[in-house]
């Protein structure tokens, strides 16, 4: 009987009243005490997907399959073989064992055949949680792209923002002023804010393409491309180290961040940007500049110093398809690493048919740090090259094993020390209690002229060793308050056992120990380096003076050897492993140890079948690119399209920029979106042309005062653009145009800016960081330091450099007006902008005047010149008073936030 | 998620972080408790072992580790270790019976021990990732693959600020290895919720200061008088921009960054604590002044109405890892941290403030009963103590254990995620209904896991 229960799982048999019986006095309390709780249907979220409240629920399993319950066999049934704890992957409860009785009583039942008299209930927790991919393809972003007509004569842009409006009996507000939108496109296009010059002759332009003009100035300017490729690494999540367990400096991802800013300079079409990225090794004739597009995939923080370097090779597979995923299709991936996606039509077979393709790849190179292991990188350098650094690098192990080497010397010299004083440590400790301070216990150590921190163990040592064989006499002689007696009995011991020990030593130079049982201890407690004599491991605490300054110059030597030594010519990036396997098993739970049914490398069933077909001698991420940036790929180009609009006007069509799915928002402008998105495409994937669509409309002109009368509550976030959202500067913004005001910003572009060399740590234990920001450099190429990043970058919303971001934050917090109040950078600058002003004009209005112009891009308002005035009064002439007066227009409003 | 929460999260754009004034009058204003049922305890003091104290050393005696000292371990290791495993090697410390419960101590803790019938021990904590960095990050975020927001980032959104002129969440001397600012990071969560630090685990505690507090010398005289125009001319944006709350909101952050460079330094004075205070924490010998100044600057940070206080014990050697040389590692940590740690019990509980204060003390992981190279012993995430006391916890309590030789957890577990399941409980916080919407899904600190341990809530 139990035989056929074992091949028919589900299957309701008749159960005789004894097993009823049984199953009701034994096993459903048993069931309900320990299990329910997780694994009971009532529950939306059963844990493992196992429900236990039927019998067939419980016979079918959860995401480890039919094995539960194996009719007749408990050692092969689950069940008992996560009640009985042995498996560390896999014990229930989770949080204490059943007791004996109880597991016998679960193998008795399933010996059996598990008879279960509870009658069935019906549910369907099996099958997907969230959207079939059938159901899927109807969904908004899925959809291919829908094509509208636009009259002719109006801006698309204004025909369908204007549209929308008034749907709503809503009308746009009226134009900015000039001075507005020029400070607006400038900061927007470059980052910077609009010079005086520029001002006056845009100002003095009154023709109808002014704008339009101002717009190709800037769009050819290269401050474009530091401004533009910055968003891109926003998405890239890119940083200068890896910073997630061990912080070890990615030294050469500037030139990935190079490659970028490049990118956006020539306006490469954004297909090719994203082929590069994920495949540029794989393309025909992929040169420097595509393999180190890859650094796209390797940018990610990883795990380092996981042992587990399967569960690792996974992890980062998860990053790299979750950052791939959110980058180009607005979609989150990685959600369906242990199930199928709880709301986008994306199956878990899906997600690990796309990490098949992943699997194939080289995420790590041969070296390591310790524990930590190295990412993988593309080598460039040259033969002469590696000849030439190589004596560079000898010379930093040799550097370090100096500093080493000094280290051990005077550690050696203290134990001596210390040994050859053995007997002097105990009578000190004679003096007083293990619980003394440091303080008294150095009183007595000066006596004995001993090591403080030593001796200072030592006694603590001697309060853990009452019953120690060597030590219970000290206690004795402690006890009777006999100091000599006890000197001399241990000065006895010590030194026979010395003289014995070297003795033997002549004889065998290999003898570790004296074979006298009596003498041996005592021997043995003088070179216990970790015992009585014990010297601090912290050689602040151990080491003189001398010998600290002498080994902190060596450490130091050593870490500005490293830090200052040239790197290989090498970039971050992915290639493809030697082995390519075709297939990848669906991972239970998202769990390497629980492997499932192999599934081929493959697009998400959603797309529908798709003529890709995954050659056998390559990974196969090529094809997956070109299939991304294929015009027929309904996300690509909406994505892109929406992260553009975005970063114009603070807010996207899709607001949740990384998730077009079916928790993302919907498009507030549909119709838009698609219309720009294929024209977009027409018009060869050019970022430059869609920038220069975007802002000669009439919406981008707007004022960002809202109409009178029109009030909030129609459309109070504004996603109609009824008028043009306020928006405070980013972080590099706020930064370089500090700098730029004040007359201080270093143009150089490009170059390596992590001062650390290649995989060295940017802060070991000492949580020392000695990267510096005094660089006047822009912001874009100062170093991202993922763990710690620069004040500036952190106070003001810079995103989290591990995920990619589209939309930044922007928050108010004390800690920024500290940052505007007290920090060098904002002191130097207004002493800068300060002299600045002071050298270029006479009067105070003129001076006042010129600092308006150069801050805010504008005159003062009347109001504005009296308030500055009424302030300068004090001290007209004080270079002083101008510091404190340019550093207020700093950090003013006014300069922060762009109308 | 609660209409507070809902609230919080639109206002959190636009919120004052460090006391965030506007922002928490506005929540009063909604004329509800925060919390999502009774709190037990107000504030956290975290004291945070760097590197993995042993549990086997110090709370969690194992007798047969003694007897079968030097034998091989007669069960499986985990199929990943950090490290090589030698034979087992029994505690050089002896364990001592202390107070009403008659809980073991060991002689590494005779100050911890005098206040035994006040902790609640955990024995049964187990956490996921063997390496430093991963276990730091799964313990003070619940995530050791993903950067997301600390535990006391998730404090500070679910309660908000009980002072004016103080940040919420303050983390003294935290290392920056091993996860570094992510450890006190408020990931996406709204910035004001993020610890601010005060020095750095490599300098002394005694120059710990939060950055940029110090005004430079050639402004610090004028500089309320600049912070004023600086006012008039804010003001004149808000009136010209009524709708964008931020600018309104910057006002304010100026006037209270300002009032910060008062109060920050004021609740760093010592100078006002008496001789037999500063001496009960220890500060007067120099073995135990950096980590008790710690401890109470941590008491004087909650006296102020912080909510979270990280007090970090590390250094340049990491601490508590002791690879070898166990004995005289453990030794000098205990003898730096014991006497401050009793004194700050102590102290809290002579002034009423130990019923609602929560003091956490752990590492990121515990230690093998097998030995490493001789004399040390290796990482241990799958059995070790944590403790706790005051703040509703019952004390003089072991909760769970490990199996006879304390390699893994085995009785009454608590994972990383159950831990903190627990800790948000007896703030008052459900974990989970305390989430967070980001990136299209909402999120929480213990993810999808997370039970409360009923049994230790007295």
């Amino acid at each position: 009987m139990s035989c056929l229960l074992g091949v028919v799982p589900g299957f309701a048999t008749e159960v005789s009243p004894d097993q009823a019986e049984f199953f009701e006095k034994k096993i459903r309390p048993l069931l309900a005490e320990n299990c329910f709780r997780c694994h009971d249907a009532t529950e939306k979220d059963v844990k493992g997907g196992l429900s236990m409240h039927s019998p067939s629920a419980f016979r079918r399993g959860g995401d480890h399959g039919e094995r539960i319950i194996v009719s007749g066999k408990p050692e092969e049934s689950l069940l008992i073989e996560a009640v009985r704890y042995q498996n560390r992957d896999l014990q229930m409860p989770p949080k204490s064992p059943l007791s004996e009785s109880e597991i016998r009583d679960l193998e008795t039942w399933i010996e059996m055949g598990a008879p279960d008299p509870r009658s069935e209930v019906e549910d369907d927790l099996r099958g997907p949680t969230g959207m079939d991919p059938e159901e899927g393809r109807n969904f908004w972003s899925f959809r291919p792209l829908q094509k509208s007509v636009v009259p002719p004569g109006v801006h698309p842009v204004d025909h369908f923002i204007q549209a929308r409006l008034a749907e709503k009996s809503l009308k746009q507000t009226t134009p900015a002023s000039k001075e507005t939108w020029l400070r607006r496109a400038t900061f927007d296009l470059t980052g910077l804010p609009p010079t005086p010059g520029e001002i006056e002759a845009f100002l003095a332009d009154e023709t109808p393409d002014a704008e339009t003009r101002v717009v190709d100035r800037l769009l050819a300017s290269p401050d474009y491309a530091v401004r533009w490729g910055r968003h891109w690494l926003d998405v890239a999540r890119y940083a200068d180290s890896n910073g997630l367990d061990e912080n070890l400096a990615f030294a050469n991802a500037w030139r990935y961040r190079d490659y970028v800013i490049s990118s956006f300079n020539e306006d490469k079409p954004f297909d090719q940007f994203l082929i590069e990225q994920i495949a540029g090794d794989l393309i025909e004739n992929p040169d420097r500049d595509t393999l180190v597009a890859t650094g796209f995939l390797a940018l990610g923080a990883r795990v380092l110093a996981e042992p587990d370097r399967e569960k690792l090779e996974m992890d980062v597979i998860d990053e790299q398809l979750d950052t791939m995923g959110k980058a180009f299709l607005g979609l989150t991936l990685g959600c369906a690493r242990c199930h199928d996606h709880k709301f986008d039509p994306i199956l878990q077979s899906d997600y690990f048919s796309l990490a098949a393709i992943f699997r194939n790849s080289r995420n790590f190179a041969e070296s390591n740090t310790g524990a930590i292991k190295h990412w993988y990188e593309h080598d460039f350098s040259s033969e002469e090259e590696k000849e030439r650094l190589k004596p560079i690098d000898e010379a930093i192990a040799e550097a370090k094993k100096k500093a080493r080497t000094h280290k051990n010397k005077v550690i050696g010299a203290l134990r001596g020390e210390a040994r050859s004083k053995a007997v002097d440590y105990l009578v000190a400790s004679f003096e007083f209690d293990a619980s003394a301070t440091l303080a008294t216990v150095s009183e007595v150590a000066g006596k004995y002229d001993l090591h403080p921190r030593i001796l200072y163990h030592a006694r603590r040592h001697l309060d853990n060793s009452h019953g120690d064989k060597v030590f219970q006499t000290w206690w004795k002689y402690r006890e009777k308050g006999d100091q000599s007696g006890m000197r001399e009995f241990y000065e006895e011991k010590f030194e026979t056992a010395v003289l014995a020990f070297s003795q033997l030593q002549k004889e065998n130079s290999k003898a570790k120990t004296l074979p006298d049982p009596e003498l041996e201890p005592y021997r043995a407690a003088l070179f216990d380096n970790s015992g009585l004599l014990a010297v601090p491991a912290k050689p602040e605490h151990a080491f003189s003076e001398i010998d600290l300054a002498e080994y902190h110059r060596l450490s130091e030597e050593a870490r500005l050897l490293e830090t200052e030594a040239p790197d290989y010519s090498s970039a971050m990036g992915i290639a493809d492993g030697e082995k390519i396997e075709d297939t990848l098993p669906i991972h239970i739970r998202g769990n390497h140890l629980s492997p499932g049914e192999e599934v081929p490398r493959a697009l998400p069933a959603v797309f529908g079948e798709k003529d890709v077909r995954f050659p056998s001698d390559a990974s196969g991420r090529l094809e997956l690119a070109r299939w991304m940036a294929d015009p027929s790929n309904p996300l690509t180009a909406r994505v892109i399209v929406n992260r553009v609009w975005r970063w114009h006007f603070g807010q996207g069509l899709v607001s949740t920029t990384e998730n077009f799915g079916v928790l993302g928002e919907r498009p507030s402008h549909p119709e838009l979106l698609d219309w720009m998105a294929g024209w977009f495409v027409e018009n060869g994937w050019s970022i430059k042309k869609l920038n220069r669509l975007i802002m000669t409309s009439d919406t981008y002109r707007l004022s960002s005062d809202p109409l009178p009368g029109i009030r909030s509550e129609v459309d109070p976030e504004n996603r109609l653009l009824s008028h043009f959202p306020v928006r405070r500067l980013e972080a590099e913004a706020i930064r370089d145009a500090i700098l730029h005001v004040s007359g201080r910003l270093d143009r150089e572009s490009g170059g390596k800016s992590i001062p650390l060399r290649n995989r060295q740590m940017v802060f070991n234990h000492t949580s020392k960081d000695h990267t510096s920001y005094d660089s006047l450099r822009r912001t874009a190429f100062l170093p991202v330091v993922r763990n710690h990043l620069y004040d500036w970058l952190h106070l003001f919303d810079y995103p989290d450099p591990t995920m990619p971001t589209g939309n930044r934050a922007s928050t108010v917090i004390a800690p920024q007006a500290l940052l505007l109040m007290n920090s060098p950078l904002m002191t130097d600058s207004s002493a800068a902008f300060a002299s600045r002003i002071l050298g270029a004009a006479e009067s105070t209005e003129e001076r006042v005047d010129l600092a308006w112009q150069l801050a805010f891009g504008r005159l003062p308002a009347a109001g504005e010149r009296d308030l500055a005035i009424e302030f300068l009064a004090e001290a007209p002439d004080s270079p002083h008073q101008w510091n404190l007066f340019c550093q207020s227009l700093l950090a003013s409003n006014q300069f922060v936030y762009l109308q | 998620m609660s209409p507070i929460l809902q609230r919080r999260q639109f206002l959190g754009t636009a919120a004052l972080g460090f006391g965030q004034v506007a922002f928490h009058s506005l929540l009063a204003s909604d004329g509800a408790g925060q919390s999502h049922f009774p709190a037990r305890a107000k504030r956290v003091i975290f004291l945070f072992m760097k590197g993995g104290p042993s549990h086997i050393d110090t709370f969690d005696p194992k007798p047969l580790l003694d007897r079968d000292h030097g034998k091989p371990p007669p069960f499986e290791l985990p199929r990943v270790t950090f490290a090589k495993q030698g034979n087992l090697l029994k505690s050089p410390w002896q364990f001592h019976r202390y107070g009403e419960s008659g809980l073991p101590v060991s002689d590494l803790f005779p100050h911890v021990a005098q206040c035994i019938d006040d902790l609640c021990i955990l024995r049964g904590v187990h956490g996921t990732n063997p390496a430093h960095g991963g276990a730091m990050l799964k313990l003070h975020t619940g995530s050791d693959t993903f950067v997301r927001p600390s535990m006391g980032s998730w404090i500070v959104y679910g309660l908000g600020s009980e002072n004016r002129n103080l940040p919420s969440f303050v983390t003294i001397c935290p290392t920056l290895a091993h996860g570094g600012v992510n450890n006190w990071g408020s990931a996406f969560l709204p910035q004001y919720c993020q610890g601010t630090p005060m020095g750095t685990a490599s300098a002394s505690s005694r120059e710990a200061k939060v950055k940029h507090i110090t005004p430079s010398a050639s402004i610090s005289s004028d500089q309320r008088k600049q912070l004023d125009f600086l006012g008039k001319l804010n003001a004149q944006s808000v009136r010209e921009n009524p709708e964008v709350e931020a600018m309104n909101a910057r006002l304010g952050s100026f006037e209270l960054a300002y009032r910060m460079q008062t109060s920050m330094p004021e609740a760093q004075d010592l100078s006002g604590e008496s001789a037999a205070t500063q001496k009960l924490y220890g500060v007067d010998d120099p073995v135990t002044e950096d980590f008790g100044r710690q401890c109470l600057l941590a008491r004087r940070f909650c006296e102020r109405g912080v909510r979270f206080v990280q007090v970090t014990h590390s250094d340049s050697e990491v601490q508590w890892d002791q690879h070898s040389n166990l004995y005289q590692g453990h030794t000098k940590n205990a003898a730096e941290v014991d006497k401050p740690i009793a004194g700050l019990l102590k102290d809290l509980k002579s002034r009423g403030m130990l019923e609602d204060t929560l003091v956490i003390w752990g590492g990121e992981f515990g230690r093998t009963p097998t030995a490493q190279g001789g004399n040390g012993r290796d990482h241990n995430p799958h059995g070790f103590t944590v403790w706790m006391a005051g703040g509703g916890v019952k004390g003089g309590r072991a909760y769970g254990a490990t199996d006879d030789y304390g390699y893994y957890a085995e009785r009454d577990k608590m994972h990383v995620h159950d831990l903190h399941a627990t800790i948000l409980h007896l703030l008052g916080l459900n974990h989970e209904t305390l989430t967070f919407r980001h990136a299209g899904r909402d999120f929480r600190l213990t993810d999808v896991h997370g039970t409360v341990a009923e049994a230790i809530l007295a």
